[in-house]
């Protein structure tokens, strides 16, 4: 078994992307809405699990699963339940042109992305730990404590405005 | 453990945001094409982790958590605008929004 061991990370690398491409495109493809936001969910449990596994980042991973996974869907599925859609706008329309163009629009963000910067340098460590939440929380309430009060201002604007949008009008 | 490089994590971010553009392009259902922006965002994320992780800094993740919860608010503010059109219009069909089509 040994001599398998240097393929480990590309086994590894392969699962996390396939059930990365096949959560994903379980979003855009499943038509009930209530199913394309649970496969949104898998989407983000998995990248949780690559974030803990792979990028040895085990304080972003439970935050991911706590505020994606927990907070943001389950608020995005409660929307989804109040408002009883009806069949046919679950659909596709005029799918094979929209297709077209999502795909056209696909290869040009491929094509710069690669062609402008095509050779990334350095690896990435693969199940060793990272840096833990310690030397994360330093850096925030030290470099980047103006972003973070500025971010507690943007979410304390969101709430007030998502009040005044959605309330009833007197 | 090895260590794979860097481009494998970026092309996997790559094609999650590529899911979550083409998503956006083709549904008509304003949620999902809420749930593909956050799909979009997700990817960006994995490539900040992998290419902070390649630096050998901490900032990539901060980015990250700050990504995080301008998600949160982004989420609010759009629920909040999909639930008052639904309101008026008893869906929530993106192509029938064109009240301000010139």
């Amino acid at each position: 078994m040994s001599h398998l061991l240097p393929y480990m990370p590309y086994a590894l690398l392969l699962l996390f992307t396939l059930a990365l491409a096949v959560t994903g495109l379980g979003v855009i493809i499943l038509p009930n809405p209530v199913h394309a936001a649970l496969a949104l969910l898998a989407n983000l449990v998995v990248t949780s699990l690559l974030y803990l596994v792979m990028l040895g980042a085990p304080f972003v991973a439970m935050v991911q699963l706590i505020v994606y996974a927990g907070a943001i869907l389950v608020f995005i599925l409660f929307v989804i339940m109040l408002m009883n859609l009806r069949k046919e706008e679950y659909t596709f329309k005029v799918w094979p042109m929209r297709a077209l163009l999502g795909i056209g629009a696909a290869a040009i963000f491929f094509f710069q992305i690669f062609a402008l910067n095509p050779n990334f340098a350095g690896k990435a460590l693969l199940g060793a730990q990272g840096p833990d939440a310690k030397v994360l929380a330093d850096l925030i309430f030290s470099k980047y404590l103006m972003p973070f009060e500025l971010v507690s201002l943007l979410i304390f604007a969101a709430a007030v405005g998502a009040i005044a949008l959605a309330k009833k009008k007197a | 453990m090895g260590a794979l490089p860097v481009y494998h994590y970026v092309g996997m971010g790559l094609l999650l945001f590529l899911i979550g553009a083409v998503g956006v392009i083709i549904r008509r259902n304003a949620i999902v094409m809420f749930l593909c922006l956050e799909l979009m965002l997700n990817g960006v994320n994995v490539i900040f982790m992998a290419l902070g992780r390649a630096k050998g800094s901490v900032e990539g993740q901060v980015i990250v958590l700050f990504v995080m919860a301008v998600a949160a608010a982004e989420a609010a503010i759009g629920m909040a605008i999909i639930t008052s059109y639904y309101r008026t219009h008893r869906s929530v069909d993106a192509d029938k929004a064109d009240l301000m089509k010139w």
